[in-house]
């Protein structure tokens, strides 16, 4: 899970990296020659998103003999300055922290290439950490084999309702992708101020077209990618939104937008992720215990299993550029965070990547009895890792692209098709900027 | 991005009546003073050389390499490459559509607000005056991010005290009112506001700098107040205008934090490579392309610093025809 901080970056931070830009092209063409592996002695530095501080201090408690610095990072997911950071040590081949909470996922994409190759291949190094994890879980991580991250949480969509709202109306769960669109034209025809699902925001992508297996980030080499959105799977996505969204059942907010509360709290039913729950309906809209409720991911017609996007589900990865004792710490370090009850059971407000700890996690929200019907979440989270359609994380920023096309060319009036065309054609411009082949096929 | 002009920013408008001498002196005497010229001069060129000259230079080179990319990760000597790849790059004539649409709103009512404004604080003696020349002062107080947070908050389709016009307009969120079409207008609001107060005192400061004589010799010739503004004190403050003129264009161009933090509380609504010096970021940050990155602050600098020559030569800032004159 990922938050989105309000006005995270300081002024100063943006003044310095304008200036950085002349300044940090110092050796430019110092990252080619990959500096030696270097070891502490045994400190470690490691970067966190302020959501997982408490993860870094659960180890300080854990392992009070290691020493280890733990440095707060802007956590906005999209956001640049923890790139511009790597710019810089990669040019400068020194300055990497030892592990790190990357912000965004797509963070993994530069964090293995070629110009960075910040993230250490995890295959040997953890071998037992990674046999733990379910494969399609894991899979974002599987870079042409190798694990170079391990999943913090598992961030696979589920189908969302307000099982209040459903009851108290006489509504039927549906269980099709085109049952879903049916049914949000029919709500939001009879309660207008109800509504079924947000497009504003960069996971509004994952929701929808990664759902629909459209070809948006389908990665065909390092350098080679796949985009196409005529391709049929968009189609079925392109039309699912328009029918929704002339019925009057989307918005064009997102839902890490300042003000989407108050469209939140109208929700009542949507694709998304199992940390919607806790996250985005208990603690963020204040919808009351016992209204909403999660089902199994929605099946296209005419398909027999059913195909979800995923929300994020945040990656650690640890340095490639160090050895000896500072490695071994940092190994134990990730271990922690990524297996270890005391942060993922006890804080963490995530599903854990982690299969053998899901469990426990799982029951605990019988405790905290906040869902509808705890049974058929519980059911819902544990089925919808592996409906997770394939999607590999990219060099440009996909969500990006969409939030600045998709909602702005709503709000101007235009429709979903012109909205998708031009998020397409941005999308296949910032591939070509950043160096990719795009192939239509 | 240039910090060649962050640099300049900091030095005051020559005065205007700089009293250089007349009479031929013993050669001891001119070298003694130049000598003397040169100590005053040293600190402002050693600055000059750590922040403007090292880094246009250095930017230089680094342009003329070679990027790794994805397929070829070697880097050399790129000749013009990197010009090119900017110049083609989809964004490029984008970024630079956005600021003109922002600076062609903003820049001449900034520059009536502040003259216009100035001119009646001077006109209005005492106590009301410098009450008004502290009033539009605060403004420019709250700058950077305290301003930014301020606009924030009168932009809150909810939350804003101009909550009933959003409203009225039809924009019930805060992506529905920070949009393309509207980033003239917020941004214009946001810097004329950050800015005018601080350049009226500027300005200010320097119709105070002409001696009341020459208002006096023009009323016993009948001049009202508004003959004292129209042709006593604006052409006398010319220097000053082109001053304010030239460091408002600048930050224009430079524009970076505003457009930043709109982009965040819009949720990404506005383009992360709306402004120049973003697109430059990008290159760096994202492409990984720094010789792309310099070739862009390259080409904004001789942007800026063209229009900079234009205006020094037709507002006399640094006062060589005046001198001429008397």
């Amino acid at each position: 899970m990922k938050t989105k901080r309000f006005l995270s970056a300081s002024a100063g931070v943006a003044m310095i990296s304008a200036a950085a830009l002349v300044l940090s092209g110092c050796s430019a063409d110092g990252g080619a020659n990959a500096p030696e592996q270097t070891d502490s002695g045994g400190k470690i530095t490691v970067w966190v998103d302020p959501p997982r501080v408490p993860a870094a201090e659960a180890f300080q408690e854990a392992h009070p003999e290691i020493e280890i610095d733990v440095v707060q990072i802007d956590g906005t997911v999209g956001g640049q300055t923890v790139k511009q950071a790597f710019a810089n040590f990669d040019s400068a081949g020194s300055g990497w922290p030892d592990a790190i909470f990357f912000p965004s996922n797509d963070d993994i994409a530069w964090a293995t290439g070629a110009a960075s190759n910040y993230a250490a291949d995890l295959t040997d190094l953890l071998p037992d950490v990674i046999d733990g994890y379910d494969p399609a879980v894991l899979s974002f991580c599987d870079i042409d084999g190798q694990i170079r991250c391990l999943r913090n949480d598992a961030a696979p969509d589920v189908f969302w309702y307000n099982k209040a709202f459903f009851d108290e109306n006489g509504y039927t769960l549906p269980t099709t992708w085109e049952g879903y669109g049916d049914l949000a034209v029919q709500i939001a025809a009879e309660h207008p101020d109800k509504i079924s699902g947000f497009l504003g925001d960069a996971y509004a992508v994952n929701r929808y077209l990664q759902a629909a297996d459209c070809p948006t980030n389908d990665r065909l080499s390092e350098s080679e990618v796949h985009i196409n959105l005529d391709d049929p799977n968009c189609v079925r996505a392109n039309e699912l939104l328009t029918q929704m969204y002339e019925g009057g059942a989307l918005t064009t907010q997102g839902i890490f937008d300042g003000d989407a509360a108050a469209a939140g709290v109208n929700l009542v039913m949507s694709p998304g992720a199992v940390w919607w729950g806790n996250y985005l309906f208990r603690d963020t809209w204040k919808i009351p215990a016992e209204q909403m409720s999660a089902s199994a991911p929605l099946t296209w017609e005419g398909e027999s299993s059913p195909t979800a996007g995923n929300e994020g589900g945040g990656l650690w990865g640890v340095s490639s550029h160090i050895t000896g004792k500072q490695l071994e710490n940092t190994l134990t370090f990730a271990t922690f965070v990524a297996t270890d009850p005391a942060w993922q059971v006890e804080l963490s407000t995530g599903l854990p990547g982690y299969g053998p700890i899901q469990d426990a996690w799982l029951e605990k929200l019988e405790a905290d009895g906040y869902f509808a019907d705890v049974a058929g979440v519980q059911q819902a989270f544990k089925d919808a890792a592996g409906a997770v359609a394939p999607y590999s994380y990219m060099l440009y920023d996909t969500g990006a692209a969409w939030t600045e096309t998709v909602s702005p060319t709503l709000i101007a009036d235009g429709s979903i098709s012109d909205a998708l065309s031009t998020f397409g054609t941005e999308l296949v411009n910032r591939a070509n900027s950043v160096g990719y082949t795009v192939t239509a096929e | 991005m240039s910090s060649s002009t962050l640099a300049t920013k900091r030095t005051e408008p020559p005065a205007a009546g700089g009293r250089a001498s007349t009479t031929p002196r013993r050669h001891r005497t001119r070298h003694a003073e130049s000598r003397g010229a040169w100590i005053l001069l040293a600190p402002y060129l050693a600055l000059f050389l750590v922040a403007a000259a090292i880094p246009i230079g250095y930017a230089f080179w680094i342009a003329l390499q070679k990027a790794p990319t994805l397929v070829n990760p070697a880097s050399g000597f790129g000749g013009l490459d990197s010009f090119i790849t900017v110049i083609t790059d989809y964004r490029f004539s984008g970024t630079f559509i956005n600021i003109f649409s922002v600076m062609i709103v903003w820049l001449p009512l900034m520059m009536l607000g502040i003259v216009g404004l100035a001119l009646l604080v001077h006109a209005s003696p005492g106590r009301f005056g410098s009450t008004m020349r502290f009033f539009y002062f605060i403004p420019g107080a709250l700058s950077g991010i305290a301003n930014f947070v301020l606009w924030v908050y009168l932009l809150h389709p909810t939350q804003s005290p101009l909550a009933p016009l959003w409203q009225e307009v039809g924009f019930g969120s805060l992506k529905e009112i920070v949009t393309d079409g509207n980033m003239p207008m917020i941004l214009t609001g946001m810097l004329f506001f950050q800015g005018v107060g601080t350049w009226i005192i500027v300005v200010n400061g320097g119709l105070n700098g002409i001696p009341d004589e020459i208002f006096e010799a023009a009323k016993i010739d009948g001049a009202n107040a508004w003959d004292l503004a129209w042709h006593i004190k604006l052409p006398l403050i010319r220097p000053w205008i082109g001053y304010a003129a030239l460091m408002n264009l600048a930050y224009g161009f430079q524009l970076f934090l505003e457009p930043y933090l709109l982009r965040q509380i819009s949720s990404g609504a506005i383009a992360g490579e709306w402004a120049p010096t973003q697109l430059g970021y990008a290159f760096a940050f994202t492409n990984r392309n720094f010789p792309a990155a310099a070739a862009l602050s390259i080409i904004l600098l001789v942007i800026t610093l063209s229009i900079g020559v234009v205006i020094v030569m037709k507002s006399g800032l640094f006062g060589d025809e005046k001198e001429k004159k008397r």
